[in-house]
C-alpha cells in the first residue's frame, strides 16, 4: 500500500493540434491536500479527466492508487466533482445522495453526508430547485457519499456563497485529516494558499511551480502596496526596502515588494501622508507573469 | 442497479408532461373518438370500443417508453449527470439499462389505464384470458420503442429532444392506424402503416381481442425494429462512452 494517490509520469494530452497537458509530471502522496492552480486553459481540468478516468493520454502514464485511474474508480475508491459535470433531474436531494451510497461498495450513512455537505434542511428538496451553490454541496455530498481513498475537486467552490465556501473548506480539510486525498483545481490563488499543503502551479500543461503555499507566493513576486500620492515627491520610492517595482497611474501609486512588511515600515517614516494605503497578495496574474516568464 | 431503477421510475411521477401527455392523453382520445366513431359497426370481429381501447392502450405505452428514454438521456448527456455517473463505480450499461426498465415499467400503467377506462366507461368486456393476454404482449412490445427512445437520446441534446420525440411519436400514431383505421388511410400511407412498429404493436391486442394469435409477419417486424433500433442506439452509446 506504498503506491501513491496519485502519479502523473510524462503525461502528455492532445486535443487534434492542441496540446492541453505537456509532458506532466506530478507525484501526490497519500493523504496529501494539493491544489492544482492555474488559470483557465492550463491544463487543470484536463489532468483531472485524466485522473478520472474520463481521458485517455496521449503519452505517458496516469496511476491512481497504484492501478489504471478507471479501475480505481471501479473500485470506489475514487470520488469526484467533475467539470460539466449535473445531477438527475426530478428526485430529492436526499435521494440522490442514497443512490450515490448505493453505487459505492463502503458508503458513508446519509445522515453524516448531508451534514459535511451542509444539505441537512434540504434533505427534501427537488434536485432542480436548488440555488447554484446548493448544487455544488450536493455534487460533494455525491463525491464523498463511497468514502473515496481519493477526492478529486475540479473548481469545487464555484457559485458557492462566502460563508458555503468557509463550511465547504472546513469539511474538506476535516477529510484531508482523516486521512483522505484530496487533488482540487482552482484558479484562485487565495483559496489555494488557504486550504492546501502544497501548490502545483499549472501553466500550458505544465507544472511551473510546486510548493508550500508561502514558497509558491514568494516565488509570484510578494506583495503589492498601493496608495494615493497626496502631494509630495515620488522620487526615491523605488529605493524603499523590499521594493521591486513602481507603478504610478495616475494619482495612485503601487509598489510591489518582496516584504511587504518592511516597505510599509519605510513607507510610513519617508512620507507624512499616504492616504488609501492598502496591502494586496499578488493575484494570479501577477504570480502567473512572474512564474511562466 | 435496484435503487437507481425506483429513482428512475419515481422521477417520472413529478414529470407533468409526462403524466398528461403519455397517461391522461390516451384516455381522452380514446373517450373522445368512441364518442365519435362508436357506433361504427364491426370490423374484422373487432367492435370500435375495443379497437379503440387497444388503440390508445398502443398509444399511451409507446408514449411512456419514448418519455422514460429519449428526453431523460438526451438531458442527462447535456447537464453532465452521465458525465459526474462515469466518475463513480457503475458501468454506463447499467445506467442505460435501468431507463429502458423504467420506460417498460411505466408502459404498464399506460396501458391498464386504457383498459380500465374502456370497462368502466364503455362496458369493454372481453373473455377473461384476453386480458392479460393483450397486456402482456402490449407491455413486452414496448420494447422496440423504448430502444428507439434511447435512440433518440444520443441523436439529440436537452433542448431538442422532447419536441424531435414528440413529433416521431405522432407520426407513428397516425400512420400506425392508432388514431383512425388503417383502413381509411390513402393506399400510399396504408403500406407504410404495413412495416410500421406502431402499427404491428397495435396489431398484437387487435389480433388477440378478434379470437385470433399474433401474426408470424407482425412479430417479425417487431423485432426487426428492436434489433435495428438496439443496434443504433449501442454503436451511438458506444461512440458517446468512448474514451478520447
Amino acid at each position: 500500500m506504498s503506491a501513491a494517490a496519485v502519479d502523473f509520469d510524462e503525461v502528455t494530452k492532445n486535443f487534434g493540434q492542441v496540446r492541453a497537458v505537456d509532458r506532466l509530471n506530478l507525484t501526490v502522496h497519500k493523504g496529501e491536500l494539493v491544489a492544482m492552480l492555474g488559470p483557465n486553459g492550463a491544463g487543470k481540468s484536463t489532468a483531472a479527466n485524466l485522473l478520472l478516468g474520463l481521458l485517455r493520454p496521449t503519452g505517458g502514464h496516469v496511476t491512481v492508487l497504484g492501478r489504471r485511474p478507471a479501475e480505481a474508480v471501479a473500485a470506489g475508491q475514487v470520488g469526484a466533482m467533475p467539470q460539466d459535470g449535473g445531477l438527475m433531474p426530478g428526485v430529492t436531494v436526499a435521494g440522490l445522495v442514497d443512490l450515490a451510497r448505493d453505487i459505492y461498495p463502503h458508503p458513508r450513512p446519509l445522515a453524516e453526508l448531508l451534514t459535511d455537505a451542509d444539505l441537512a434542511g434540504l434533505a427534501g428538496r427537488r434536485v432542480d430547485r436548488l440555488s447554484g451553490g446548493q448544487t455544488q454541496r450536493l455534487r460533494f455530498a455525491l463525491a464523498i457519499a463511497g468514502d473515496p481513498e481519493l477526492l478529486v475537486l475540479d473548481e469545487p467552490t464555484t457559485a458557492m456563497d462566502v460563508r458555503s465556501r468557509q463550511d465547504f473548506w472546513r469539511t474538506v480539510r476535516g477529510y484531508a485529516a482523516r486521512g483522505t486525498t484530496v487533488l482540487f483545481a482552482t484558479h484562485y490563488l487565495a483559496e489555494a494558499d488557504e486550504n492546501a499543503d502544497r501548490i502545483v502551479v499549472v501553466a500550458g500543461g505544465r507544472v511551473v511551480v510546486d510548493g508550500t503555499p508561502a514558497q509558491v507566493k514568494a516565488s509570484a513576486g510578494g506583495h503589492r502596496v498601493r496608495f494615493t500620492v497626496g502631494g509630495g515627491e515620488l522620487a526615491g520610492l523605488d529605493r524603499l526596502p523590499g521594493v521591486t517595482a513602481v507603478e504610478v497611474h495616475g494619482s495612485s501609486v503601487t509598489l510591489r515588494t518582496t516584504d511587504a512588511e518592511t516597505t510599509v515600515r519605510a513607507l510610513l517614516c519617508a512620507r507624512e501622508h499616504t492616504p488609501d494605503l492598502e496591502v494586496t497578495g499578488a493575484d494570479l496574474e501577477d504570480a502567473f507573469l512572474a512564474l511562466t516568464h | 442497479m435496484l435503487s437507481l431503477l425506483r429513482l428512475e421510475i419515481r422521477r417520472m411521477l413529478v414529470d407533468t408532461r409526462f403524466l398528461i401527455l403519455m397517461l391522461a392523453l390516451p384516455i381522452a382520445m380514446y373517450l373522445l373518438f368512441t364518442n365519435i366513431f362508436g357506433n361504427t359497426p364491426p370490423v374484422n370481429g373487432l367492435s370500435e370500443d375495443v379497437r379503440e381501447m387497444i388503440a390508445m392502450a398502443a398509444f399511451g405505452a409507446i408514449g411512456a417508453a419514448l418519455m422514460a428514454t429519449a428526453p431523460r438521456i438526451a438531458v442527462e448527456r447535456t447537464n453532465g449527470w452521465l458525465r459526474q455517473l462515469r466518475t463513480m463505480p457503475i458501468s454506463a450499461r447499467t445506467v442505460i439499462t435501468a431507463k429502458v426498465l423504467s420506460a417498460m415499467v411505466w408502459g404498464l400503467p399506460a396501458i391498464v389505464l386504457v383498459d380500465l377506462t374502456a370497462v368502466l366507461d364503455h362496458g369493454v368486456r372481453l373473455p377473461a384470458w384476453q386480458w392479460p393476454a393483450i397486456g402482456g404482449l402490449l407491455w413486452v412490445g414496448t420494447a422496440p420503442f423504448a430502444a428507439l427512445g434511447t435512440l433518440l437520446g444520443y441523436l439529440t441534446d436537452g433542448d431538442t429532444a422532447f419536441g424531435v420525440m414528440f413529433g416521431i411519436y405522432l407520426a407513428l400514431a397516425a400512420l400506425g392506424g392508432l388514431w383512425m383505421p388503417v383502413s381509411i388511410l390513402p393506399k400510399v400511407l396504408q403500406h407504410i402503416a404495413a412495416v410500421l412498429p406502431s402499427n404491428r404493436f397495435a396489431e398484437l391486442g387487435w389480433r388477440i381481442a378478434s379470437g385470433g394469435s399474433p401474426s408470424l409477419l407482425g412479430a417479425t417486424i417487431l423485432v426487426g425494429w428492436l434489433a435495428a433500433f438496439a443496434a443504433l442506439a449501442g454503436l451511438l452509446y458506444r461512440r458517446s462512452n468512448a474514451l478520447r
